[in-house]
């Protein structure tokens, strides 16, 4: 703790940005994945346009079951976009960033946010094993538009070519465009409003926040606290930044890993 | 010069080049550009990246579905790059639904029509001739004054998708000035519901429910989640009743776990098509038990006695529950906890409420609502008049060929003797047009695409064979357009002004105005501009009745004070419809099931249709980053999943993830079996929205279309459509 | 020693028969100035090497194009009175403008204003029928990168010339030079080809980003300050 203290303060003023994702309000409609995709410059194809394995997805809604059947069966609905893991701090224990032999993936202490550089990145995937969560993705093919749908794309996010792998960046560019109207409105503080993910924007549920985690004045800072409060697979110790809220028991208890007997009852 | 010479040049100048070359910057320099270009080049030859630029942003109107949201979009220069919720609308304020989000897709997408275009090939084979708009005009305009001529303007018939706004108002005024009294709405739940608030209520109006302050949601298999309503305004009500402030429970009555019933605080799960029985079942409890409004029934009901006889006679929670499959207990239960709830609200319309369902049971679930006394208050349902009032227009010329054609029957027989109550009967169409070839002869389709969305397609492209002349005023190849003889392309509905009424079920008036954003991508036209242009083509008192420029000066006009504060800021809204509280009717009438079609023998199971949030199934085609986000239970490759019980599996000899021929009496379908918990035995769900052949490949070719399997039922009061299902049977491969 | 004897005389049989290649053998006359050949050579092979990758290289690497309209900033700077800022200027979402768009010069040239052939020119083929010029931009970075003007011109209160040079003193458009492989322009390399520079706006690669973010704040920063 004291090394990352240190280390921030060298940094100047840091933020640690997060999400808390209301999986009560959520109702699994997907407008989160579709304003992601639309955001950040997601290809989609012809040819098997769902498939989990080989297309890119940077928000992923999962479908969960208690398990019990008819007609006890309960579905819980998880959005899953980075969790941009904070590990014990300092480059220790984000899983991709300890793995990457490129350096392509960084832990930013000044965001707390995971970046992926597309132009470093060589494709190993060391990286989308390293991740327990699976939020990375690989470029199996090039970037390919149907003719004239280029113009809908975003020139704030770089267009990925094939052969390199992407992750949910917690929509960075967004904080470049709001950082850049509070410079030049010369002010260096951001208001919680300024930047806001694609799909916290989007949520028609209002399930998802987003804002500093540390900052008490953000409603992320109470949230997380929040007794119903969990994260996925806590106990990897991967330390992540996004946190979900859930009333029943099963859902919260299925973003754990448990080993043998333990979690039973 | 001998040997030696020679190589010892050649080596002493390889080696001095190969030193001189070590000491330029070529190698590093090279490696440098060569993996800039690997980033820069190569992927712009794929996908053209854009340039950056200025960015602003627009505010408009969706048109995607009867939800009316706000939208911003985010353009940079002349580009549009994002279509966002608008941050206070007064609809979805800053929401957005995945097909919302997606309308770029279409804007931009190769599904678009160019051009006013002629079919060059057989029908249906995609081979058009780009031609111009004075051609295509001149086109119907040759067709409809033969048929005028010959006295036949009954035969020409339209399709549009609501009766409301502007633009369907022309395409209404121009079938009563040219002569026809065939104008068809697509079918939705809007017309049992209006059918419903006529003979309960007395007034011609439409429902709505104010699911903000309910605080206890009893909902007959709506997907209040799944896109009922205006998809947005409904999710954000659902978030409100799980805050700590606004809670309410919600109830959900549905054969399958749908993510309403998901989420919903309980589902009962009953067989499907038993909803009515329900409803009176727990109006039988509250009767019992005195729960109900005595006060409300005493003073603003009718037929309440006959009605509670025959509740009483004939729905006992142990009747109900051999019907509906619910146990009489929890029959009890539900009745209970619904009636002493504050403010109860029983909502109606299946799925989305894109099908009109039966009509009784729509007023069996009303009859709920005042039961408790919850009609036009805080919390209850509300009869909503149709529109926001704007300009009338002067009243149609019609000369002595309009005259007679319009005082002809309908085709569908709507308001004839057999339907008195229905103005139209969408679904009929096929079936019309298959038993009298020759009574459609020119078919006009706007914003509608009745060739996909019409139960049972086989039908519908017999009948489509039977028209001689199609034309569709599509902005997109959907599946009409691609089987009509021109395309009369409408600009998209980024690229247009239009009024948009107060969208469905909302209890405040709400009249919107969609506005271009970004000017028109390809040679498309007003729709009004065009019926207009034939209009004046067609002369005479049909042109009279036109007596405006364009659309957009039409619009301005009908709008008249609003336009200027509709432009400005976009939308223009009242605190409620302030209508008075009628009186409402009960109607003592047994309980007449509608089955589903097909017997049991043949076809055990029984097919529902599976509706989803994320997955669009009227006239727009569902875009790929929608069909993107199915599940992989949903959509596997270009097949789709049909849901059934592992129970039903077993007895059927089922497997997951293995391919089985769904078969039904309209139809049949390659699929594969996807086991869940969450849908009642005996059932087989089956999403629909799938099974395009229209847009292009990208949208064309996955899975099946549920209508395709689908047949037409008739509702026994309506006559409408009120299939909810169909029996089926399910074989491995 | 015998059979070293043998297979000399064996060498010559075979040079008497195959001729002058197996004669290559034989032991050659000593001459003095042979080993210059190779070192020669070697000389010949380096100059001109040095020559292409120093020389040829670069004009073979580097396209070149002339700027639509011969432009002054000093004209403008000068007798227009004009600051950079006023063309270059920062727009209300903190992004910034770049070069001017042609409805920023109609602010001034709806009317000629002088008598420039450049000036005729640019009235006629832009203003008159409303076409942006298409401007070749010494500065555009790749499309991966993310560049603030206002983090550097607001914040770190930097001046225009240490990264852009004295474009503002410059009384003509000097030859857009532009990399046939990257499509980007000279600027961002540099104009030495071996990529030394002198001052800090004579390279615009990501190595001279680091460097002075390094000096002022300590760390070269995350990537993702600058890549999107």
């Amino acid at each position: 703790m004291k090394e990352v203290h240190q280390d921030n303060k060298r940094h100047g003023k840091t933020y640690k940005y997060g999400m808390v994702v209301d999986l009560d309000k959520c109702t699994g409609c997907g407008a989160c994945m579709v304003a992601c995709m639309a955001e950040n410059n997601l290809p989609f194809r012809k040819e098997n346009t769902n498939d989990r394995l080989t297309q890119n997805f940077w928000m992923r809604v999962y479908k969960i079951s208690n398990g019990l059947s008819f007609p006890d069966t309960e579905i819980c609905y998880i959005p899953r976009p980075c969790q941009h893991c904070e590990g014990r701090g300092h480059h220790h224990g984000t899983p991709c960033v300890s793995v990457c032999p490129a350096t392509a993936t960084d832990y930013s202490h000044e965001t707390g946010i995971v970046s992926q550089i597309y132009t470093r990145c060589f494709g190993c995937r060391y990286c989308m094993a390293a991740c327990p969560y699976h939020v990375r993705v690989f470029n199996w093919w090039d970037p390919r538009w149907p003719k004239g749908m280029n113009k809908s794309l975003n020139p704030d996010v770089s267009v990925r070519m094939r052969g390199v792998v992407e992750k949910c960046s917690f929509c960075y560019h967004r904080l470049q465009r709001a950082r850049n109207k509070a410079y030049a409105e010369g002010r260096r503080e951001l208001h919680e409003d300024e930047y806001q993910t694609a799909c916290t924007q989007a949520c028609p549920a209002g399930a998802i926040t987003f804002g500093d985690l540390d900052n008490q004045k953000h409603k992320v800072y109470n949230l997380k606290d929040n007794p119903y409060a969990f994260r996925l697979l806590e106990k990897l110790g991967t330390n992540p930044k996004v946190y979900y809220l859930s009333t029943k028991d099963w859902a919260r208890k299925a973003g754990e890993v448990f080993v043998g007997n333990e979690g039973r009852g | 010069m001998d040997r030696r010479t020679f190589l010892e040049m050649l080596v002493g100048f390889s080696a001095g080049a190969g030193t001189g070359f070590m000491l330029t910057p070529v190698n590093w320099k090279l490696m440098d550009d060569v993996s800039i270009w690997t980033q820069e080049v190569w992927p712009d030859f794929f996908a053209g990246i854009p340039e950056r630029g200025k960015v602003t942003h627009a505010d408009s109107v969706c048109d995607l579905c009867p939800g009316g949201c706000g939208i911003t979009v985010r353009k940079v220069e002349d580009r549009v790059t994002k279509i966002e919720g608008r941050e206070g609308y007064p609809v979805n304020n800053g929401g957005i639904c995945p097909l919302g989000a997606s309308g770029l897709q279409l804007l931009y997408g190769p599904w678009r029509v160019p051009s006013p275009v002629r079919r060059a090939g057989k029908r249906g084979a995609k081979a058009w001739e780009q031609i111009t708009w004075e051609d295509a005009i001149g086109d119907v305009v040759k067709r409809l004054s033969d048929l005028r001529r010959k006295g036949k303007t009954d035969s020409v018939a339209c399709v549009v998708a609501s009766d409301q706004g502007t633009v369907p108002q022309l395409f209404s005024r121009f079938m009563k000035a040219y002569g026809s009294p065939n104008l068809i709405r697509a079918a939705s739940a809007e017309d049992t519901n209006e059918l419903a608030m006529k003979l309960m209520q007395g007034k011609k109006a439409s429902v709505a429910y104010d699911l903000e302050g309910a605080d206890f949601i009893l909902s007959f298999g709506s997907g209040l989640i799944e896109g009922w309503g205006s998809p947005v305004r409904v999710i954000q009500a659902h978030s409100k009743w799980r805050s700590d402030k606004n809670r309410a429970t919600v109830i959900q009555i549905e054969p399958r776990l749908s993510n309403t019933a998901a989420k919903a605080d309980k589902w009962h799960p009953i067989k499907p098509g038993t909803e009515t029985a329900l409803a009176l079942g727990l109006a039988h409890v509250i009767i019992k038990e005195s729960l109900y409004d005595i006060y409300f029934i005493r003073n603003n009901t009718y037929g309440f006695n006959d009605w509670r006889a025959m509740v009483m006679a004939q729905y006992s929670p142990e009747a109900v529950s051999r019907t509906t499959g619910l146990s009489a207990e929890n029959i009890v239960k539900l009745a209970r906890a619904f009636a002493k709830a504050r403010r109860p609200l029983a909502v109606w319309g299946r799925g989305k409420g894109t099908t009109p369902g039966c009509l009784y049971e729509c007023m069996a679930v009303h009859s709920l609502n005042a039961l408790v006394g919850n009609i036009n208050k805080p919390g209850g349902v509300w009869a909503r008049p149709p529109q926001v009032a704007t300009n009338r227009w002067p009243s149609v010329k019609q000369d002595s060929a309009a005259r007679t054609g319009n005082s002809k029957p309908r085709l569908d027989g709507a308001g004839t003797r057999q339907y008195p109550l229905v103005s139209s009967r969408p679904d009929e169409l096929p079936g019309i047009i298959n038993k009298r070839p020759g009574a459609i002869q020119v078919l006009l389709v706007h914003e509608a695409d009745p060739y996909y969305s019409t139960m049972d397609s086989s039908a519908m492209a017999e009948a489509f064979d039977k028209i001689p002349f199609v034309v569709s005023f599509s902005t997109y190849f959907d599946e009409t357009a691609q089987h009509a003889d021109l395309i009369l392309p409408n600009h998209h509905y980024l690229e247009r002004f239009e009024d948009v009424p107060t969208p469905i079920g909302l209890p405040k008036p709400v009249l919107g105005l969609r506005k271009p954003v970004v000017s028109p991508q390809f040679n498309t036209r007003y729709a009004g501009d065009t019926l207009m242009a034939i209009a004046s083509r067609l002369g005479g008192t049909v042109a009279q009745s036109f007596p405006w420029k364009d659309y957009v000066i039409l619009l301005k006009q009908t709008l008249g004070g609003k336009w200027d504060a509709l432009k400005k800021t976009g939308y223009f809204t009242a605190a409620s419809f302030g209508t008075p509280l009628g009186k409402f009717e009960f109607y003592a009438k047994a309980y007449e099931p509608v089955e589903a079609e097909g017997d049991s023998e043949t076809y055990p199971l029984t097919l529902i249709p599976v509706e989803l949030m994320r997955l669009a199934h009227g006239a727009i085609g569902n875009p790929p980053f929608c069909t993107k986000t199915l599940e992989e239970t949903e959509l596997k490759g270009n097949d789709l999943f049909v849901e059934v019980n592992p129970k039903t599996a077993g007895d059927y000899g089922l497997a997951e993830g293995r391919y089985a021929t769904l078969e039904t009496p309209r139809g049949k379908a390659k699929v594969l079996v996807h086991l869940s918990e969450g849908i009642m035995p005996g059932l087989v769900g089956m999403p629909k929205g799938l099974g395009h052949t229209g847009y292009d490949d990208y949208l064309a070719g996955k899975g099946a279309s549920a209508n395709s399997l689908m047949g037409v039922v008739e509702d026994p009061i309506s006559g409408l459509c009120a299939t909810w299902g169909i029996q089926a049977k399910l074989s491995s491969v | 020693m015998s059979t070293t004897e043998e297979k000399e005389q064996t060498v010559e049989e075979q040079a008497e028969e195959h001729g002058p290649v197996y004669a290559a053998y034989k032991p050659a006359k000593s001459r003095g100035w042979r080993f210059l050949i190779p070192i020669a050579a070697f000389g010949v092979g380096f100059v001109s090497h040095l020559f292409l990758g120093w020389v040829i290289f670069p004009h073979l690497l580097y396209g070149k194009k002339q700027q639509p309209i011969d432009f002054s900033h000093q004209l403008h700077q000068e007798a227009a009175d004009e600051s950079c800022e006023s063309c270059h200027f920062f727009r209300e979402d903190g992004s910034f403008s770049g070069v001017p768009k042609l409805e920023n010069c109609l602010q001034c040239h709806e009317e000629p204003m002088g008598e420039s052939p450049e000036e005729a020119k640019f009235i006629t083929e832009y203003v008159e029928p409303g076409k942006e010029i298409p401007w070749h931009v010494y500065a555009r970075q790749p499309q991966c990168a993310f560049f603030s003007h206002a983090a550097h011109v607001k914040v770190a209160e930097l001046e225009c010339v240490t990264c852009h040079g004295p474009v503002g003193d410059s009384d003509h458009t000097r030859p857009y030079q532009y990399n046939r492989l990257t499509r980007y322009s000279r600027d961002i390399w540099g104009w030495n080809i071996a990529g030394l520079k002198k001052k800090t706006s004579d390279r615009m690669k990501m190595d001279d980003c680091a460097e002075c973010h390094e000096e002022r704040k300590g760390h070269k920063d995350a990537c993702f300050v600058c890549h999107k």
